[in-house]
């Protein structure tokens, strides 16, 4: 098992210096001019050529890379456009022109809510995603079965754009339900913090826990069948006990791989489910970056957003060779 | 197909595996209701000059702002339901007080057009680099699942959502305007860059397994070259995959492009488009809440039916469920 955890880890940090690469290329090396996109279209000539230079967009790609690199590993210090000199410590991903501070400060500052809002939506697919793809799945083809898998099809085809705004406007503005959705940070109280996520959390789950439960309704009717859980039932155990004991866990490995890539997917920002809800988390954040040609940021949310897939995707993959030896092997 | 080579005997009885399909899905009652949803959607598309015409209302015209009477000083549809009436079925835009039948119509072109010709890209792309990466092993197919892997990571929306304007700078020059064709070409080839890995992992799964079987061995004892094991053995008994993985990449890029036309970075106007119709719905959607259902509802049957489509074939296709 160690050697496995070791070659994964590795694979793991060759993905990411890999994307790295590719995200460096794509936004500085593309034959855009990122000195303008960075100091937007009211900047005089004089002025690009600062941010260039704070950039150092004037050096060779592969130092541009380098010091990038050095940056997130050792911290650096970058020349502001006035000439004075700022401090970014590592992992420095670099230094925001229109939000004036430094990238990673900028997503420090919204990390808490993208964190809450991906916690409580991560409960929500597990609990709901599992449940009702284990019971739609022990009731096959009876009409438990139609109406879950029914209501799991509308999950999966709804969007959270349109869902969001339509219960916003039916559970808060016309009935008052629900409370009004917002980030309260749970310094200041967990009643206010839940009260306040928990649309979003319900929105944001439910949609991810309709594909969730198809995909563990299938596996389970998959291992159902298999030879160990038929003499499992045959020695005498009971239905439930068998199905939990030997089908769960031989159904599990595609379900910890797929909550992993959710869970990595919803570290980096969950971008429509906070814009709809006026949530300023990560995905916010780059959103806005985007509109606003903010590149350091985009690039700096781009890696963060990729860093939290291969890390989960890899803990996803080692628990899954834990639940299977079969894996550690090949 | 190749297997029919390998010496089973064929007889009335034994019946090829597409007809076999096709017989299991015409019996999918569900299958064939969202088969109907989905052409009719085609239709609706490819006849919407016609349709909007026989309406008599076009997708650009500003109506509300025209005539006098639909919109209020606020820019709100005066009649309710969002200004629903006789001549307006859907209602009209608040705003700019555009025809919503027409805008949902030719919006669907635009959802379809870009799905459509992604998926076509994303179909090339996959079945050729799946199939031959699955075939060769070694080096390339260590290469193959390291770039795999890398584009995997990435966050597509948000690289999807970053790109455009990447592109926009570096073929436009600034002030003016990125033509039409050049945004739904650039929006179908960042979702064919991004869409054709899990096909081509797919496949190469599926070809790694069928390579070993004896058609191919004797193929190959035959002296048969590597272009023709790949092109003329192997690729016939993967269409299965492919036909499935397709079918369900449709929706998933058309959400994709709406998601992407709600959060601001999408086909501009005034080319109609159903994610920017809910992104300007929902700035109005405490006074207007009708103006958000139709384009939202419509997503919603459309990407229902291809779910369902795509359900429907997978069951038809797979032997464990087909007969």
């Amino acid at each position: 098992m160690t050697g496995y955890v070791f070659r994964r880890a590795l694979q793991a940090a060759a993905v990411l210096l890999a994307i790295t690469a590719a995200a460096f290329g794509l936004f500085y090396a593309a034959p855009s001019d990122p000195a303008l996109i960075a100091c937007g279209p009211k900047c005089d000539t004089a002025q690009v050529e600062a941010v260039r230079h704070s950039m150092g967009l004037d050096q060779p790609l592969v130092t541009q890379y380098t010091d990038y690199l050095r940056g997130l590993v050792a911290g650096r210090t970058i020349a502001d456009v006035d000439g004075s000199s700022i401090d970014c410590a590592a992992p420095c991903l670099g230094y925001s022109y229109t939000l004036h501070q430094p990238v990673l400060d900028a997503i420090g500052d919204r990390f808490p809510v993208t964190l809450s809002l991906a916690a409580g939506a991560l409960v929500v697919i597990g609990v709901l995603g599992v449940g009702v793809g284990f019971l739609a799945a022990l009731r096959r083809g009876t009409l438990t079965d139609r109406l879950l898998s029914g209501f799991t099809l509308v999950g999966a085809s709804v969007q959270i754009y349109f869902l969001g705004y339509a219960l916003q406007y039916l559970l808060v503005y016309a009935s008052d339900l629900f409370p009004l959705p917002g980030y309260s940070p749970l310094g200041d109280g967990p009643g206010a913090w839940a009260a306040g996520l928990l649309l979003p959390w319900l929105v944001l789950g439910f949609v991810n826990a309709a594909v969730f439960a198809r995909l563990a309704r299938a596996q389970m009717l998959e291992t159902m069948h298999e030879g160990y859980v038929r003499t499992a039932r045959g020695k005498g155990l009971g239905v439930l006990r068998a199905h939990l004991k030997y089908t769960a866990r031989g159904a599990a490995a595609p379900l910890v791989q797929l909550l992993g890539l959710e869970a990595g997917a919803l570290f980096g920002g969950a971008f429509i489910t906070e814009t709809v809800f006026g949530l300023g988390g990560v995905g916010k954040l780059a959103v806005d970056a985007v509109v606003q040609n903010d590149l350091p940021t985009v690039v700096g949310t781009v890696l963060l957003a990729a860093f939290f897939v291969v890390v989960f995707v890899a803990v996803a993959d080692l628990v899954v060779a834990w639940l299977d030896p079969r894996v550690r092997l090949a | 197909m190749a297997e029919e080579h390998s010496g089973r005997p064929s007889g009335p009885v034994s019946r090829g595996p597409f007809v076999t399909a096709v017989r299991a899905f015409r019996r999918d009652r569900t299958g064939m209701a969202a088969l109907a949803v989905v052409l009719l959607c085609a239709v609706l598309a490819l006849a919407a000059p016609l349709i909007a015409a026989l309406y008599g209302k076009d997708a650009t015209e500003h109506y509300g702002q025209n005539t006098p009477g639909l919109l209020s000083p606020e820019g709100l549809p005066v009649l309710p339901g969002g200004g629903i009436s006789a001549d307006h079925w859907f209602g009209i835009e608040p705003g700019l007080g555009r025809d919503v039948l027409a805008q949902l119509l030719y919006g669907m072109r635009t959802s379809l057009l870009v799905a459509l010709a992604s998926v076509a890209v994303i179909a090339v792309v996959g079945i050729v680099l799946g199939v031959t990466v699955g075939y060769l092993s070694g080096i390339a197919d260590r290469a193959f699942t390291f770039v795999c892997n890398v584009l995997l990571a990435f966050p597509t929306l948000l690289l999807l959502l970053a790109l455009g304007p990447v592109v926009e700078t570096r073929f436009v020059d600034p002030g003016e305007n990125e033509p039409v064709w050049m945004q739904f070409t650039v929006l179908i080839l960042v979702f064919a860059a991004f869409g054709w890995v899990p096909l081509a992992m797919v496949l190469r799964t599926a070809v790694r397994s069928l390579r070993e079987r004896e058609f191919i061995e004797a193929a190959r004892a035959l002296g048969a070259s590597r272009r023709h094991i790949v092109f003329r053995e192997l690729l016939p008994n993967v269409w299965a995959p492919v036909l499935v993985h397709i079918t369900l990449a449709v929706p998933g890029i058309v959400t994709a492009e709406a998601a992407l036309s709600f959060l601001g970075v999408g086909i501009d106007e005034p080319v109609p488009d159903w994610g920017r119709m809910i992104s300007r719905g929902s700035e109005v959607f405490y006074d207007d809440p009708t103006y958000m259902v139709f384009p939202g509802v419509a997503i919603l049957v459309f990407v229902l039916a291809f779910n369902l489509l795509g359900d429907a074939v997978r069951d038809a296709l797979d032997p464990r469920t087909a007969r």
